[in-house]
Order: C-alpha cells, then sequence, then structure tokens
C-alpha cells in the first residue's frame, strides 16, 4: 500500500484536473463526482469529456471513452486468474484493476501471476484518491471564473497529448498516432462528429503498438 | 456532460474491465492491436480539439498557443498536471494579449 502513494498522489492531482475541467462545462458536481467513482478510467472520462466540450455528441463521447478502455480486456484478462474466484466477486474486483494497480501488481509475481492483493488494495486506495481529487476539482471549479479567460479550453488537448507521449515507445505506436491524427483531420471537416474519431480507431487497430522486440534502438 | 453519458461510459468500462478475466486468453496479435488504439485516439482528440468542421488547419489562436507549450512540456516528460497549467496559463496569458 505505501508503494501506491505516489501514484495516488498523481492520481488525486489529475482527479483535481478533471474535477475542475467537468465544472467549467457545466457538468453538475455530483455527475462529475458519481463518475469517477464508477468509471475510474482517467484517459476515457477526459476523452468523454473532452469530445462533449468540443461539442460532440454523445454517441461520439462514449465511442472515444469505450474505445480507450478496450486495452481493460487484455489487463483483465493476463490479471483475472489473480483475483478470487468467483464471478461477481470478479466482476467488481477488477473494477480496481486499472493501468496502476497492475503495474504495482506486476512488481510482485505469483506464478507469473500479478499479485491479486496488491492489485485490490492499491487499486482501492487509488480510487479513493480519484474520487475525492474530483470531488476537490468540482468544488473548486465555479471558483475560478471564465473558463476560456483561464485558458482552460487548452487544457484538454494538452491533457491528451500528456497521456499521449509516454506511449510513444515504439515505432509502431508513433504511427499509430500520426495515422490516427492525419485520418481525423482529413475526415473532420467532412464528417459528422464521431467518424473521425472512428477512423482513428480503426487505423489504431490495423497499425497496432508493435512489438518491443521488433523495435529496439 | 449529462449524467447519462457518464453511466453508459460506467456501464461499458464495467463490461470491458469486468469481461477481461472471463476471458481465458487474449492471442498476442490482438493484444498489440488493442494497444494501437490509445497513441491513436488519443492524438485523434488531441486534433479534433484543434480543428473545427470548417477548415483543414488549425486556427492559430490562443488554444493552439497553450497547445504548442503543453507539448513541449509532454516531450520533456512533465507530468500531466504541469502540462495541463502550462497550457491553460499560456493560453490564458495569450488571451491577456489580444489573441482570439
Amino acid at each position: 500500500m505505501v508503494a501506491a502513494l505516489p501514484l495516488a498522489t498523481a492520481v488525486f492531482v489529475f482527479g483535481v484536473s478533471f474535477g475542475v475541467l467537468a465544472a467549467a462545462i457545466h457538468t453538475p458536481a455530483w455527475v462529475a463526482v458519481l463518475m469517477s467513482a464508477t468509471v475510474y478510467a482517467g484517459s476515457a472520462q477526459f476523452a468523454a469529456l473532452g469530445v462533449v466540450a468540443a461539442g460532440g455528441g454523445v454517441p461520439a463521447a462514449l465511442a472515444a471513452a469505450l474505445l480507450l478502455n478496450l486495452r481493460f480486456l487484455a489487463v483483465g484478462a493476463h490479471a483475472g486468474p489473480a483475483l478470487p474466484p468467483g464471478r461477481w466477486r470478479r466482476l467488481f474486483l477488477s473494477q480496481l484493476i486499472i493501468d496502476e494497480s497492475y503495474v504495482l501488481g506486476l512488481r510482485h509475481l505469483r506464478r507469473g501471476l500479478p499479485d491479486g492483493r496488491t492489485m485490490v488494495i492499491s487499486g482501492g486506495v487509488i480510487w479513493a484518491a480519484w474520487v475525492v481529487g474530483t470531488m476537490l476539482g468540482v468544488a473548486a471549479g465555479p471558483v475560478l471564473g471564465d473558463p476560456r479567460r483561464l485558458g482552460l479550453d487548452a487544457a484538454f488537448p494538452a491533457a491528451f497529448l500528456a497521456m499521449l507521449f509516454p506511449l510513444l515507445k515504439t515505432a509502431r505506436a508513433r504511427l499509430a498516432a500520426v495515422a490516427g491524427a492525419a485520418a481525423a483531420l482529413v475526415l473532420a471537416p467532412f464528417t459528422p462528429t464521431g467518424v473521425p474519431l472512428a477512423a482513428a480507431a480503426v487505423v489504431g487497430l490495423v497499425v497496432g503498438r508493435g512489438n518491443r522486440e521488433e523495435n529496439a534502438p | 456532460m449529462s449524467l447519462a453519458l457518464a453511466l453508459m461510459v460506467a456501464a461499458g468500462t464495467w463490461a470491458l474491465k469486468g469481461a477481461g478475466p472471463q476471458l481465458r486468453h487474449i492471442p498476442d496479435w490482438l493484444e498489440r492491436r488493442l494497444g494501437g488504439l490509445a497513441p491513436a485516439l488519443l492524438a485523434a482528440l488531441v486534433m479534433s480539439q484543434l480543428t473545427t468542421s470548417r477548415s483543414l488547419v488549425p486556427a492559430l489562436d490562443a488554444k493552439l498557443a497553450g497547445v504548442g507549450v503543453a507539448s513541449v512540456l509532454a516531450v520533456l516528460r512533465a507530468p500531466l498536471i504541469a502540462c495541463v497549467l502550462a497550457g491553460a496559463v499560456t493560453a490564458a496569458a495569450a488571451r491577456l494579449l489580444g489573441l482570439p
């Protein structure tokens, strides 16, 4: 649990950002907090918020969020066997297995599997940080004033860039990013909202992330 | 953002996180493909924030200035909050100086 604290602090700050931005686009405070408590997936929540802020509709926002969360299928498939048995228990506990708790679990491999207790406890601690951060953000948000005057509209693309760069470790991932951006850019003036993002998702699937081995520097 | 959207994202996310443990095994090739989604989507999201439905060229405004500064910080692996704050402060300052 102590190992989770630095990650929890970072997630707390991330949660505050989410709360502030949610408030800036007039999301009711309780809705933002409920979202953080039930979704517990930062990049997806930011994506949904960002699409709505840019004028996109619910389908596009929903698609962006869920496409970004598809990776949990892979995470869950790996980490699932480390959880105690039972369909409902696993359904609930798997909600706590996010990128951060999964990585912490990998530090204590048991028989090739990440440690279930580590994942669940750290997942819970980080969840608390996420929710409390969101609460603070939505409380502080309205106090801050006009979002445009504060440059908060730049905050969304800034956050997406900050999330993007650490992923660009392989040549394939970089290609996926460039191709996804190009697809969205080209389609944006000609298609309804949602289509550019869907096209970027298809491009991402086609290009893939690549293997660490095949991309040795 | 509406309650409906938040709940739908939650439902979908519960399904995705919950389905993982039920699946026995995800083949490597599929996992690598799924791994391409986040970079492509995040890059596309940046683009969608910068362009409007009218033009291919991002508008030369305060938001773009903020994003430019934020991207420098992102390349330098600054923490997310630093990128967001730098981007916001730059855009706010640019607006004070008269940029749209």
